[in-house]
Formats: structure tokens, sequence, C-alpha cells
């Protein structure tokens, strides 16, 4: 689970982190109070609030909302108001969010700090190594995606222990790789403490500050902040789990999460069901192949209710770019009898308009094939993986 | 032969009278597997599928010689779980809970370093042995004895890749499912290397997937080991056209390498077979045996 920047510095301000001063806005109106209780006089910073990286280099997809991106600084008061309305209720796009983009609902309105230089701070989970792993590197001409595929030997990576402190000379590594002042040292020890803490604190999967400013007199400063949960973990912290956005996630993916089917979307054209993530990796492969795209995939992963199945398939039938369906399982806990079911619910409720490709294997594969093929639905029966994608590609040009 | 696991294996299940527990330790029973008894904490004295239930895997371990665990406990439990495991210093752990916290799984990572215990999953189909044992919830009837062994971290790709075996006319010496997680225990270099260790296994079919540098750690470590056996790649996501992600502090930890098909340059690099639809593999299993 991920949550906006503003969540994310309050937290780390909770560990003693600085962050600039700042107020979260709906209106307009609302912006220009926040930034006048951050600031009399300015500059100040009007910020996207969407759960995105780069949304300085993004662009809006409406015309009014001007040509900056979702990062503006702001000089004059008159422009706090002109600026708001173009942000407010626009469409924000990213590297990060897709060519559809996000809706931006709310701005973060912040003082703008002026600092002497940046770097970048990061905490993550080193997967080979099963540890937790800061990550730091100094910023200049080149961001730090930039930085990771050209210079990676520009980036200071150091193993943190689980439980406990970052030791002193892990912090004394930290100062001398970013070539620190003296008088910054007190504020890093609690800079990286803080991350650390909070990291483990909520069982964080990832916290990034990118950047962290170094003030003239030594203090650093989060300029920015991203914190991500791990959704596993969320039953310890419900005061976490308050903070979802539910307008990040779009309609069908709620329901999904609700009945806790995996689900994502995608720009292509067929509805993919499966039961786990690599075949449907694997399946989106297969149809790339055939030069189609896919619309989204559902992961009904092992699931052994059957209304909850039919409701997840209806989300799939009823997605308006699915021009053709894949359902794809392999039954091991599992039963394919409950997909056949959950089909013939599904199609019966909302129709079946567009072609629909089955394969079965495992658990109660034949069970399955026989109900589906008595409910004469225009079901297309594959045997594996590859029959069905050619099937189902086959079908859709006929029904073009 | 076979790698982990055997006939001889003597396997108990923690939360043996669970409902899962209880389906698939049956199937498992059935199958031919070793099962020698059950944990479920309050409930030792019991009988649960004509075996005796115990109150910890230590008491388990002592009346029955046990030395392998299939745990059916859900995710909130299976630190406590493995934790007994590893303390009763079992050879082997199966954990097929899915949506363990990260935390645990790193706490259960450290505490495994100094044990004798290997950890397979979590969130893992298990591992079979065919014709001989089976800890987990594979559809067993798919499986044949023969000479491939099978390493994925999917679990719906590991029938996959077992379906094409067949289709090749080929059985397995043993089939593992890595677990979808995170974190995870055994990972594919443990594979790799039991593999190559046992006379049996001839060639080897390893299913990988976006996320993590694990497949590029395992190219590492087939490139520089000498006695290569052919093994067959494959790599789920290459159609993935962005990460739903946040931030780049995934992108660093793994240098900017991210994709499916950098994970199968590193793989071809390493001298691996590499195909790009997984149907493809009983074509290139059927060319080594040519």
């Amino acid at each position: 689970m991920n949550i906006h920047e503003y969540q994310a510095k309050q937290i780390l301000s909770q560990y003693g982190i600085k962050i600039p001063k700042g107020g979260i806005a709906y209106t307009p109106l609302e912006a220009k109070k926040a930034a006048f209780r951050a600031s009399l006089r300015g500059p100040w910073m009007l910020k996207a609030q969407i759960q995105s990286g780069a949304r300085n280099k993004g662009y809006f997809l409406e015309k009014g909302s001007g040509r900056r991106g979702g990062v503006r600084l702001i000089k004059s008061r008159r422009d706090i108001i002109k600026n708001a309305e173009q942000m407010l209720g626009s469409t924000l796009v990213t590297v990060q969010t897709g060519p559809r983009g996000k809706l931006v609902s709310r701005l973060y309105v912040e003082a703008f700090n002026k600092v002497e230089r940046i770097f970048y701070a990061g905490l993550v989970i080193d997967r080979v190594n099963a540890a937790l792993t800061l990550l730091v590197a100094p910023i200049k001409d080149e961001d730090i995606s930039q930085i990771a595929i050209n210079n990676p030997e520009k980036i200071l990576k150091i193993n943190l222990d689980l439980d406990g402190e970052t030791s002193p000379e892990q912090v004394q590594r930290v100062m001398e790789f970013l070539k620190l002042k003296p008088q910054s040292a007190r504020s890093l020890e609690t800079y990286i403490n803080g991350m650390h803490r909070a990291f483990v604190d909520y069982d964080a999967t990832m916290i990034e500050t990118n950047p962290v400013g170094v003030m003239k007199n030594g203090d650093l400063v989060a300029l920015d902040a991203k914190i991500s949960f791990d959704d596993n973990a969320l039953f310890r912290h419900p005061e976490i789990r308050r903070l979802q956005d539910d307008y990040e996630a779009s309609e069908r993916e709620l329901q999904a999460a609700r009945y806790r089917f995996g689900y994502s979307e995608f720009n292509g054209s067929v509805g993919c069901i499966v039961n786990g993530d690599g075949i449907a990796l694997a399946a989106m492969d297969a149809l790339r192949a055939q030069n189609t795209g896919t619309a989204c995939f559902l992961n009904v992963k092992g699931g052994v209710d059957k209304d909850k199945i039919a409701s997840g398939i209806k989300i799939i039938m009823t997605n308006p770019r699915v021009e053709g369906i894949l359902i794809n399982i392999l039954g091991g806990f599992l039963r394919c009898n409950l997909i056949a079911d959950g089909i013939i619910s599904a199609a019966s409720e909302v129709g079946l308009n567009v072609p629909l490709v089955v394969r079965f294997e495992g658990t109660n594969k034949d069970e399955a094939r026989e109900i589906l093929e008595k409910s004469k639905l225009p079901v297309i029966m594959a045997d594996t993986m590859e029959d069905a994608v050619n099937k189902l590609v086959k079908a859709m040009e006929e029904n073009d | 032969m076979s790698i982990l696991v055997n006939s001889g294996t003597k396997v108990i299940c923690q939360g043996i009278t669970g409902t899962q527990a209880t389906f698939h330790i049956r199937r498992s029973l059935d199958y031919g597997t070793k099962v020698v008894g059950g944990v479920t904490p309050g409930k030792g004295g019991e009988m649960h599928l004509g075996l005796p239930v115990f109150n910890s895997v230590k008491e388990a371990k002592e009346a029955t010689g046990a030395n392998a665990s299939v745990m059916y406990v859900p995710a909130p439990y299976v630190r406590s779980a493995v934790r007994e495991a590893a303390e009763a210093e079992l050879d082997l752990a199966v954990c097929i809970a899915d949506g363990v916290p990260i935390k645990d799984m790193m706490e259960i990572k450290a505490m495994l370093k100094d044990a004798p215990t290997r950890l397979i999953g979590p969130n893992t189909p298990g591992i079979i042995t065919p014709g001989e044992a089976r800890l987990g919830i594979f559809p067993e009837n798919i499986h044949r004895p023969g000479k491939i062994g099978i390493v994925s971290r999917s679990s719906t790709l590991t029938y996959e890749a077992v379906l094409e075996t067949s289709r090749a006319g080929e059985g397995q010496s043993t089939v593992i499912g890595l677990g979808d997680d995170m974190l995870i225990g055994v990972d594919f270099v443990d594979a790799l290397e039991r593999f190559h260790q046992d006379k049996d296994t001839r060639a080897i079919v390893m299913i990988g997937q976006l996320g993590g540098t694990f497949e590029e750690v395992a190219a590492k470590y087939y490139k520089e080991i000498a006695h290569k056996k052919p093994v067959i790649g494959f790599v789920a996501g290459n159609a993935i056209p962005f990460g739903h992600k946040m931030g780049y502090a995934g992108d660093i930890i793994s240098n900017g390498h991210i994709s499916a098909q950098d994970k199968k340059d590193a793989m071809e690099d390493a001298g691996i077979i590499v195909v790009d639809n997984i149907n493809d593999i009983h074509k290139e299993l059927a060319k080594l045996a040519a």
C-alpha cells in the first residue's frame, strides 16, 4: 500500500526528521490559506498529491492546466490561486503513472525551503540478502533514476540491522560519502535513524526521500517523501490502513481488492482470468507475441468461494476495454469446476458478448469442461496456453 | 534419486488438524509420502488421519524421528512455526501460506542462518519427488518419475513446466516451487546446486519471473560452475509495459536492471537455453534427448 507525500512526511516528522512547513488543500481557496499559513511572503511549492515519482517532470492532460508539471514553484501571491485551479481536478501523467495518468484531487502547499545542496536517501529491502538496505547518493546533474543505470557506483548501499539503531560508524560512512560538513552530523544521525525506525515500526517495504535538502546551517530537510507498506502486515497497523486513498484505484480495482483477488489494468484488449501471477505474466507474454495486448488480469489465487469467483469474472466481463477473454487455470489448490460455475453464473447476469477461451488443467478439469459444455455457452475450449492464445486471437479477429 | 525429499523422508505436518492440512495430508498419504505425525498446540495426544498429534515439533521429532515438516499454518503464525522447526533441527521445512509479512521473513532468514533447517517458501506449492513424496499442494496426478529437475518461483508455472516435460515424454526427478514472495527460503542457486549433485537429474528447467534479482544471481552461479547440466530457462513478465511502481529505490537495488529481458539476457549469457514461450520448453527438452 502506498500513501501520499504529505502523509509520508507526517510519519517521518514523528521521528524527528525536519519537513518544510505546509498544509493540504482540496480547493484553490484552501491552497491560498495553506500557503499563507506556511509562509507570508513565499515563495511556495504547490505539489500534486498523486502516488507517483517524477511529478515535476509530468504534464497535465487538460489544455487549461498550463504547461508546467505537477510540482510548481510559486513566487507571487496572485499565482497561487491560478496554479491551484489549473492543477486541481486535472489529470497528471508521469513516467510512473502510465499514459492515462492520475486525477489530482488535492495539493500539498509548502513553504519553499532554500537549500545549499541535495541528495537522495532511500531505504529498501535487498531481496537476495534478505536485508534492509540504506541507499544514498549526491544529486547534481543527473537524477537518481539516471544515476542508478549510468553510474551505480555513485550510490552508497549499507545494510542495516532489522532491530536497533543505525550505528555511529554507519552514519559516519554516509557523512564521508556525501562529503557533508561536520555541522550536519547530528541532523544526519536523526535522519537516518528516523527512516530506519519508521521502516521497522510500520512494516514498510520502501521509504524514499528524493531529495533531501541541506540547509545553510547544516540541517537536513525532507523535501519529498514516499512510503510503501507491506500489505500483508497491515493487520498490525490499522492506523496506516486508514490512510488508503481509494481514489488512487479504479472502481474495478477496488472491487477486486474487496474479494482479495489480484487485479491490474493495462492498455490492451484481452481480459485474462488466471490463478497465479506467474501464469498471468506468461499469458501476457504469449499474447504479446501475437501482437495482442492485455486489458486487465484478474488473479483469483486459490479462491474456493464460487460466488466470489463469479463476482471476479463479472469485473472482467463488464470492463469496456475487454474484446476477448482468456481464462487459464492450472488447478492445484483451486478446483477448476468452481471457475466453470463462476463463468456460467457471471455470464447469466451480465451476458457474454465477446469471445471466451478457456483452458483448464489440474484439479477437477474434466468435471469443469463438462459443466461448460452442458451450459451451451459459446465457450471455446483449449488444451495448452499456447493453444488458448491462438484460438482467442483468431476468434477476436473474426469478431471484428 | 532426487533432491531434498524422497521415500525415506519422514514428514510431520504443522497445523495438521486444519481443513487445508487435512485435505492435503490425506492426499500426500495416499501418494505414499511417509507422513509420521502432526503438530497442533493443545491437541497433543489426539489422533488425526490415523496419525499421532503432538503439542510441539520437538516432541513430534523425538517420538517419530521426523526430519521434515510441511506447514499449513496461516501467515501470522509462520514465524513461530518456522522457529519451532529450526529449534528442533529438522532438515527441511516447507511453508505453503501466502501473505507472510516481509519483516517476519527477514527475521526468519536471519534465524535460519545458523540453523541446519532449509526452508522452502513461503507462498509455494511445495516440493514433490514423483512416486516418492509430496509435501505441499501439488496436483500429484500430473507428475511422473523421471530425469528432469524443475525449479520455479511461480506456483502455476511450476505446473505448466511439469506439463511441458510430459509433452516431451519425460518425467521429473524433483519439482520445487520456490515461492512467489519477495523473500524466500531456498533459492535458484540452492536448487541448481542440488540438482547438479543429483546423479539422476539429467537436465533442469528453471522458471523465473519479473521482480528481484534471484535469476541474475543464479545465472552468475551457473556461469561459474565447471560441470554444467543443461538448463532450460523461462522468465515471465516480458509484456509488462511499466511497473505500477512508486519511487526508484527498487530499481537502484537491482542497478537499474529490472526487466524480464534483463534476466533472460543474464541467463543466456551464462549458457542457459532461454525460451520466449513457456510452451516451447518441450521442444528444447526433445532436442536435449536427441
